[in-house]
């Protein structure tokens, strides 16, 4: 069995009745060492199609589970479960519940490390005064709005208006968390936050493969949420100096927030703002200033400087790239894709056209970016037998387009493999306008390749 | 991937029941199980798989039974029919599987298992009918026609379920706008099979319900019997637990009872 990534939290899916014995057959060694090469932030193991579980059973997956925490540093624990379930679990491991519970998918998406999501407005209620505080926490790490219900009676009447709620976490546990800094996107701006001790363990705790991809997909602004830190160490600001320096190459700016220096030398703060860095009091002081957001970089994600050539490595691996991306329409389709035709230029798409669009980064022997750009209607029977019943909704329609950019990525992760090419995959990323996608790789040159499927014309775009 | 006519070509291929089966279903029916054994001889290879099959431990035999007509009269009409229907469809499964990591051994286990414990069911829920007893064995048939279908196509199912939750049952429909189970029931057409046989086994799939209560009480039966067998070692080894999608709340008012008949605690 594999682990389904999406939104870099992976999840087992067993289905029927889990006991010691049957459990470590659905686990080969294959399977564990896949999943030890993922690079996820979260990985658990989803209770939803599971009727039956003992505590041996379970403990087989705790078992794999903090195997690969211990490696990777990630949140590890059970998803999607019904109060029975969270129940029992809780009494098997009453004692010893050092992995994280969370009552669905969509609630574990709010502790994930890199946060994609919104801001969001969530009624938190544990029993334990400990386990609220920390579930509050880690949500105003990642940038949502926490409102604590201190009393089961309270968060019963909280409840009943759920509606001024994006959602209620209850049943939720979290046990010893991940080490990585969280991370999350606000608008064109990822910020970090950052807390306690800031010493050379940064380097480990910082995905800096996600930074460095972040710069290359365009974004500008980095934010450092330091409010909680306590003090800097010479090793940091190594580190900070560093990633400012190679900020500097894409016109990239870095802030820190909300850091003080009480017990932080003022001498790094001069020479780290001779790097570039910029400190500010409040966050808001940033996000709400729409002038200096767009001095900044963080109003669009236009890649100014970054203007990087195509190089020759990457246009011989073309016809896989577009191998790629032609045999996955067709695979879910069971329709022809073709070429139209193909040349290097800047993307030309026709602006008044209501398209959507996808794109994926990948980094490694070679580097650069895939944007596919789809009218609505062929995304949607592009994506069929990812959406399943036929819907009309946007939000449902460009979820299955990250999907599909992220099959594709796959496929092209392995077709490179055979050439003895290694690379890694991002996150997909999907745009609901032309616009929003031009903002990314206008100027740009690529290589643009007309496809056609089904009668309408899509575009392909190889860029770096 | 999975087209409507690699489906098409499929159906076609899939042979007409063999004459000496057909006639010896029909003596079965009429209760006449010494004729039915006789017409059984001409059968060799159903006689090997007949005898293998009561010999196995679940049946407690202490000493080899061999005899047809004695193999009949153990089994009884219900017991010989659901045997002549497992028969066939292992003519229908192939010799290498590729897909499942089954072999002919391990496949013969799953339906003995499952005639078993459909027949424990049957006994707790006072039924005692010759087809319903049968229709377990059709359920086997959507493994085979799975491993027909997407045996050439393991990769790219393997790199679609890296990113979508999404099982091999579901692909087919959304690709087809026919189920496993839709293709099941033409498999029970083609073998002449009772329709209530078919019936049951699409109920079973989870996705389907019948206005006729009884019919629904088994598919429920059949879906959560389906997937206590899928949730044991070997078959989760050989890739059997999650080619079909697990209804939990098809069968939730029934699991106590199921647990119970089962003797799981």
């Amino acid at each position: 069995m594999r682990a389904v990534v999406k939104n870099r939290i992976g999840i087992f899916h067993p289905q029927g009745f889990l006991d010691g014995t049957n459990v470590p057959m659905l686990l080969s060694l294959e399977d564990i060492q896949a999943t030890e090469k993922l690079d996820i932030d979260m990985l658990l193991v989803s209770l939803k199609k599971v009727i039956f579980f003992n505590k041996n059973g379970l403990d087989v997956f705790v078992k794999l589970l903090s195997n690969i925490r211990s490696k990777l540093h990630i949140v590890i624990g059970f998803c999607d479960y019904d109060t029975k379930k969270y129940q029992a679990i809780s009494k098997f491991y009453e004692n010893d519940l050092n992995f994280s519970l969370f009552r669905t998918q969509n609630i574990a998406m709010l502790f994930a490390a890199t946060n994609r999501d919104e801001s969001k407005k969530v009624l938190v209620y544990n029993p334990e005064a400990s386990q609220r505080s920390s579930i509050a926490i880690e949500l105003f790490d990642n940038g949502h709005h926490p409102v604590i219900a201190q009393s089961h009676k309270e968060f019963e009447e909280k409840k009943q208006y759920a509606d001024n709620f994006d959602i209620i976490v209850e049943e939720t546990f979290l046990g010893l968390f991940g080490q990585k800094i969280a991370t999350r996107v606000r608008g064109n701006a990822v910020i970090y936050s950052v807390s306690n001790y800031l010493d050379a363990e940064i380097s480990d705790s910082f995905n800096i493969a996600y930074h460095n991809n972040s710069l290359n997909v365009g974004f500008r602004l980095f934010i450092f949420d330091a409010y909680k830190v306590v003090s800097m160490n010479i090793h940091a600001f190594n580190f900070f100096a560093k990633l400012a320096s190679a900020a500097a190459e894409y016109n990239a700016t870095l802030c820190f927030v909300g850091l003080t220096f009480e017990k932080t030398p003022e001498s790094f703060k001069n020479d780290l703002e001779d790097s570039g860095i910029m400190f500010f009091d409040k966050m808001e002081e940033i996000l709400e200033n729409k002038e200096l957001l767009e001095e900044l970089g963080g109003s669009s994600a236009a890649v100014t400087k970054n203007k990087r050539a195509l190089n020759k490595v990457l246009v011989n691996e073309l016809p896989r790239f577009i191998d790629a991306t032609v045999s996955t329409i067709e695979m879910m389709t069971n329709a022809k894709a073709s070429k139209e035709g193909a040349s290097v230029q800047d993307i030309s798409v026709d602006k008044s056209s209501k398209h959507i669009a996808s794109s994926i980064g990948f980094y490694g022997d070679i580097d650069g970016m895939v944007a596919l750009s789809f009218p609505h209607s062929i995304a949607k029977k592009t994506c069929e037998l990812l959406l399943g019943e036929a819907t009309d909704s946007e939000e449902e329609i460009i979820d299955a387009l990250a999907e599909f950019v992220n099959i594709i990525g796959g496929r092209v992760k392995s077709l490179l493999l055979e050439k003895n090419i290694n690379v890694n995959i991002t996150l997909p990323r999907t745009y609901t306008s032309i616009d929003a996608l031009l903002q990314v790789v206008e100027g740009k040159k690529g290589v643009q390749v007309d496809l056609n499927f089904d009668g309408e014309n899509f575009i392909f775009f190889l860029t770096r | 991937m999975v087209t409507q006519n690699s489906i098409k070509a499929y159906i076609a291929q899939i042979p007409p029941a063999p004459k000496v089966l057909k006639q010896t279903l029909a003596f079965i029916n009429q209760g006449e199980l010494t004729q039915a054994a006789k017409c059984a001889e001409a059968d060799k290879a159903l006689h090997a798989y007949l005898k293998t099959l009561v010999n196995k431990p679940i049946y407690g035999f202490k000493n080899e039974v061999s005899d047809l007509s004695q193999i009949f009269g153990i089994l009884g009409t219900s017991g010989a029919q659901q045997v002549l229907y497992n028969y066939m469809l292992s003519l229908l499964s192939p010799s290498q599987w590729e897909l499942f990591k089954l072999d002919e051994p391990l496949f013969f286990d799953l339906q003995a298992q499952l005639n078993q414990q459909w027949k424990r069911i049957l006994r707790h829920l006072n039924i005692d009918n010759r087809d319903i007893e049968s229709a377990i064995t059709l359920l086997p048939a959507s493994i085979i026609v799975c491993e027909a279908l997407f045996k050439a196509h393991h990769d790219e199912v393997a790199l679609l379920r890296s990113v979508k939750e999404i099982d091999y049952n579901t692909i087919l429909y959304r690709l087809s706008g026919m189920n496993l189970f839709d293709m099941c029931r033409l498999i029970a057409k083609k073998w002449e099979m009772p329709q209530r046989i078919a019936v049951i086994v699409t109920l079973a799939s989870g996705d389907n319900a019948s206005d006729d209560a009884l019919l629904n009480q088994l598919g429920q039966w059949m879906h959560l019997l389906l997937f206590y067998e899928f949730s044991k070692g070997p078959y989760i080894e050989a890739g059997l637990n999650d080619f079909l999608e697990f209804h939990i709340d098809y069968v939730a008012d029934i699991y106590e009872e199921f647990m119970s008949v089962m003797e799981v605690s």
